[in-house]
Formats: C-alpha cells, sequence, structure tokens
C-alpha cells in the first residue's frame, strides 16, 4: 500500500464480547481518505460488529477509536453521524413508509447540518446525477416499498453519499443484488472516493473487493487474521486455510 | 408528494369555505357541536404529532388538554389574568410541562412509553379530581369568563366559532410545515427505523422530546379554548377514555397523513349526532367499528382510499399495457 499515513480514523485495539462468543478482538487498522479498506472474513467473522462499533451502534469495551485525532469510542450514534460516519446496512435500513425523496432528503439534511457548522463541503454531485449513475429511474414520491432490494442498497448508499463523509462504511452492498447494479455500486464507491471518503467496505464477492480495495484486512473469529494488498491475501495461507476450513460460497 | 397535496389543499379549502358560511346555516346547538369538534381535531393533530410522524404512541393528550384548560381557568377565574394571556399560559405551559415529562420518559422504549403515559392521564386526572385547593376538586371550575382580546369579546357561539376555527388553521398549517421540513423527516426517520436515524445524525432523545412538547404545545392551545367556550370544566372530560378517543379518530382518519386527522374527527364527532336513535349503543358501534377498520383498512380511511386509487390506476395501467401487446 501507499503508506502516505495520513489517517481519518484509527482503531487502536478493539474489542467486543457478546456473552461467550468474541466478536471483536484486538482489531486495530487505520482508513485514510481516498482510500478504499476491505474488510473480509467468514461469516460471523465479526465484519458488521467491527462497523457498529466505528458507528457507535455497540459500545467498545475495551478500545480506543479516533476520528482525526479525537477520541470518539465514548460518542453517542448521532454525534459520530454529523462528525462525518456514514453507512449502510447488511439489510438497508429506509422508512419504510416514507417516499424516495423523504429517504433522500433525511441524508440532504444531515449534510446540511455538518456544512452549517463548518465540518464539511458541498458534494459535487447533484441528487439527480447520483441517481442516474445508479441507474435509478424512480419517481421521487413513489413508496420505498415499490422498490427492488438491489435499488434499496443503491438508494441506501446515495443517502449516506449525500451527507458528505469523512469515513463510509459499507456492510455487504454487493449481496443479493444482479451484475448490473455491481457496476452501480463500483461507480458510487467511486464518487464516494473522489468526495474524499475514507471506505471500508464489508464484502463477500471477492471479485468486488480484489479489484475494488487497495488494501484489505482479514478478520477470523473476532481477530485480524491478515492485512495486506489484494495479491498478498490472494496468496495467504492463514486466509484460505480460515475460508476453507469453513467453507463458504464466495 | 402531489396526490397528497392536491388532496389536503381541497380539503384546507373545503374546510375555509365551510368556515365561512356555518354560522349562518346552522343552528346554534349545531355550532356549539362543530366548535367542539374543532377542539377535538387539535387533540388529534397532536397525536398525529407524536404517533402519526414520530410513532411513539401516547395516551396523555387528554391529560395534556386538561392541564391547559385548567391553567386558562385557574389563571382567568382566581388570578384575574386577561384571557389572550391565559391562552398563551395554556399552551408554553403545557408545552413545558409535555417536555419535562418527555425527558423523564424517553429514557423508556417501545412501548414503555405508551404504557407509562397511561399512568400519566390517570395522574392528572386524579390530580384535577383531588387537589381542591387549586383545581376545586370534584367541583371543578365554573364561571370562566368568556374570551376576549381588549374589549373584543368573543360570548357567542359564532364568535367563537370563528376564533377556534383561526386556531385550527394555525395548527394546520403549522402541523404541515413540520411535515416538509427537516425535523418532520427526523420524526419520520424515528418512527421507521431508529437506528438509521441515529446514524443520519438525528439525536433520537431530543427529538421525541420536542414532538412531545409539540403535541402538549396543541393540547394546551385546544384546552384553553375549551375552557372559554364552555365556562366551566371539571375532571370528567380529561381521562383516559377520551385519549382513546383521539387516537380511534386518528386511527379512523388515518395516521399516515394530515388529512386523516380532519376526517377522522369529523367523522366520529359528526356520528353521534346524525345517528341520535343509536345512542345507547354508540359505544359498542365504535368498538366493533375500530376492530372491523384493523382488519380491513389498517392504514385508516384516507390510506385505504390512497390504496384503492392507486390499485385502481395500477389495473387500468395493466390493462392498458396488455392491449397494447
Ligand atoms: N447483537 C448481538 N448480540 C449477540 N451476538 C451478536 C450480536 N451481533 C453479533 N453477534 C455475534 O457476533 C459474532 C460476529 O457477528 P457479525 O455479525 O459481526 O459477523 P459478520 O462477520 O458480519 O458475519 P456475516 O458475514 O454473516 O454478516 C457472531 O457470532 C454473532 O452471532
Ligand atoms: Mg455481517
Amino acid at each position: 500500500m501507499s503508506p502516505k499515513n495520513n489517517p481519518v480514523m484509527v482503531l487502536e485495539k478493539v474489542c467486543k464480547r457478546f456473552g461467550g462468543v468474541v466478536a471483536a478482538d484486538d482489531v486495530s487498522f487505520e482508513l485514510e481518505p481516498g482510500q478504499i479498506r476491505g474488510l473480509i472474513g467468514p461469516n460471523g467473522s465479526g465484519k458488521s460488529t467491527t462497523l457498529n462499533l466505528i458507528s457507535g451502534i455497540c459500545d467498545v469495551e475495551p478500545g480506543i477509536i479516533l476520528l482525526d485525532g479525537e477520541d470518539i469510542t465514548k460518542k453517542a450514534i448521532h454525534e459520530r453521524a454529523r462528525m462525518g460516519i456514514a453507512r449502510t446496512f447488511q439489510h438497508p435500513r429506509l422508512l419504510s413508509r416514507c417516499d424516495i425523496k423523504t429517504n433522500l432528503f433525511l441524508g440532504h439534511d444531515l449534510g446540511n447540518m455538518r456544512r452549517a457548522s463548518g465540518a464539511s463541503q458541498e458534494i459535487d454531485q447533484s441528487v439527480d446525477e447520483l441517481l442516474d449513475v445508479a441507474g435509478l429511474k424512480i419517481g421521487m414520491d413513489d413508496s420505498i416499498k415499490t422498490l427492488s432490494y438491489g435499488q434499496q442498497k443503491l438508494l441506501e448508499i446515495i443517502r449516506a453519499i449525500l451527507t458528505k463523509p469523512k469515513v463510509f462504511l459499507l456492510d455487504e452492498p454487493a449481496a443479493g443484488i444482479n451484475t448490473r447494479e455491481m457496476d452501480r455500486i463500483r461507480a458510487l464507491i467511486a464518487i464516494a472516493i473522489r468526495n474524499k471518503a475514507a471506505v471500508l467496505l464489508v464484502e463477500h464477492s471477492m471479485d468486488l473487493v480484489m479489484s475494488l480495495c487497495d488494501i484489505i484486512t482479514v478478520l477470523n473469529f473476532g481477530c485480524v487474521i491478515a492485512e495486506g494488498v489484494p495479491a498478498e491475501i490472494q496468496g495467504n495461507e492463514a486466509v484460505i486455510e480460515a475460508y476453507l476450513g469453513r467453507r463458504r460460497h464466495a | 408528494m402531489t396526490l397528497q397535496r392536491k388532496i389536503f389543499g381541497l380539503v384546507l379549502l373545503l374546510l375555509l369555505a365551510l368556515a365561512l358560511t356555518l354560522p349562518f346555516t346552522v343552528s346554534n346547538y349545531m355550532l356549539r357541536v362543530c366548535n367542539m369538534t374543532m377542539i377535538t381535531y387539535m387533540c388529534v393533530v397532536s397525536l398525529f404529532v407524536i404517533f402519526g410522524m414520530a410513532g411513539q404512541i401516547s395516551f396523555a393528550q387528554a391529560g395534556f388538554w386538561g392541564v391547559g384548560a385548567y391553567i386558562s381557568a385557574i389563571l382567568t377565574v382566581k388570578l384575574h389574568v386577561s384571557a389572550l394571556v391565559a391562552l398563551l399560559a395554556s399552551g408554553l405551559g403545557t408545552a413545558a410541562f409535555a417536555a419535562i415529562l418527555g425527558l423523564a420518559l424517553f429514557r423508556l422504549h417501545g412501548h414503555y412509553f405508551g404504557f407509562a403515559t397511561i399512568g400519566v392521564v390517570m395522574i392528572l386526572n386524579g390530580l384535577f379530581q383531588n387537589w381542591k385547593p387549586v383545581t376545586g376538586g370534584a367541583d371543578g371550575i365554573a364561571n370562566i369568563p368568556p374570551f376576549a382580546i381588549g374589549s373584543l369579546e368573543f360570548a357567542s357561539e359564532t364568535s367563537l366559532f370563528y376564533l377556534i376555527a383561526v386556531a385550527v388553521i394555525i395548527i394546520s398549517i403549522a402541523t404541515y410545515v413540520i411535515y416538509r421540513s427537516s425535523l418532520g423527516r427526523a420524526f419520520m426517520a424515528i418512527r421507521d427505523n431508529e437506528i438509521a436515524a441515529k446514524c443520519m445524525g438525528v439525536n433520537c432523545y431530543q427529538t421525541k422530546v420536542i414532538a412531545f412538547a409539540i403535541s402538549g404545545l396543541y393540547c394546551g392551545i385546544a384546552g384553553s379554548l375549551f375552557a372559554f367556550v364552555s365556562s366551566y370544566i371539571s375532571a370528567t372530560s380529561f381521562t383516559f377514555m377520551q385519549s382513546s378517543l383521539y387516537l380511534v379518530m386518528l386511527m379512523l382518519g388515518g395516521y399516515h397523513s394530515l388529512p386523516g386527522p380532519i376526517v377522522g374527527t369529523a367523522l366520529l364527532m359528526m356520528l353521534p349526532e346524525w345517528f341520535r336513535f343509536l345512542q345507547e349503543y354508540i359505544l359498542l358501534i365504535y368498538g366493533l367499528g375500530v376492530m372491523l377498520l384493523m382488519v380491513v383498512m389498517p392504514d385508516g380511511l384516507i390510506g385505504g382510499g390512497k390504496q384503492a386509487l392507486e390499485s385502481y390506476r395500477n389495473k387500468r395501467k395493466g390493462v392498458a399495457n396488455v392491449a397494447q401487446k
């Protein structure tokens, strides 16, 4: 990787336990603006948990998370969002009883709030442009229920981009979508990168991860078992072991 | 939302036209019913804000209505404050009361908040009933002077009608503005997906308190107007039963959109007048109606109507598509 070492986010020995299950065990890595870090690992290895720890949905215990050098480990979810952490979910979390416009405006509202406090600038793209890139030909007044699963995932990504995040967490954006939508997701991530976001991409599709990511972290049972550029990870013994040991479709 | 806008505009226009002409066309008694309907509507809109928009079910609304009524009654009867000041005090006082209550109760999550509000309306009712030196106990407070702005007195049913209509229009427009604002979106985000709301920077706790305070404001104003309209208040009006009625009205009209409260309130307030001969069975009919409604039209009349319209359109589209092939 290119060690610019100007990270916007730092995780230092972050841990999380659910009863007896260790979901995150001394997880450490850094995110840099304009870079994509892949976070992969078998089912239940703690990928979603790591995103939850960063966005504040789960409490870190123990460990430290820094954003722009500031310790955010104890901050509430909405405070972190206002500081520039945006995310999507493994299963899209949209406002199910609202129309598409309202869902997008919600992202706009946070963007405005961040701009008003001087924390961010206007993004270069308009909502129409983003919808175009996503290939979403939808009526703004349509209900969320009219969207397909893939369209919901795309809309959720656009909603996050509208906040102009510093850190953008994506949880399996490509799961359950078709190949055409896959390209749309690539294009949207590219836009987030152009807006200087640091992207953390959780994904099972090796195709997407290997082609998009600048650097990859591999988790197994909550532990980081490997870190490196895609070529290194593809040949890594421990990674192959982890995936083959608990076989799964990629 | 062009359809919604059209419907809302239409309803508002109708209401306005009605407001201008009603006092000349109906009896004094009917006018009193209309006044009470508008007052009830304000409380139902308050429930639309806290439940319809923010998704937090509340049975406290009739209690807030009472707080507003008692504030105005006590201020004017015992302290001889002017009516206009009393009205403002009722609105702001009840809003503040709701906000403080919200700060405590929104520590609870999900249904527990709703349960707690049942306690609120019961405690308030007990307070109205028993705190004799302040609320007059079971005797209530009588001889509330008519509403007045300076020397302009609103004593007749007709003048009260216009006064309340103005309040109704202001509250309706305010609610519409909130509905379209970032605050309204924050409410709806909390209702639909609290985690998503938080991740989009919404301070859910604070936002719920704001929604509750706004609902308190509406009920407080409605309560004050109720005190001036009836010139006598007692604890028997401000009950859990009344709160439940608000909920039924909201569910009947539909709690997803603004016209819902108008339709629901108007129907449930007017029906007993039209079906006088069924008076003994009215509660039974309500009960059966609510159960039927939840099965057949869970989104209320407005929601159900919209759905019917949409499926009719889709059917026509479908027919057109088939015809093309
Ligand atoms: N809220 C929770 N309560 C209890 N256990 C949890 C919770 N969230 C996650 N876990 C457990 O933590 C472990 C890691 O789960 P996590 O969802 O982070 O895995 P993942 O890597 O995202 O898996 P997948 O690829 O299936 O999405 C699992 O054993 C899971 O059962
Ligand atoms: Mg997961």
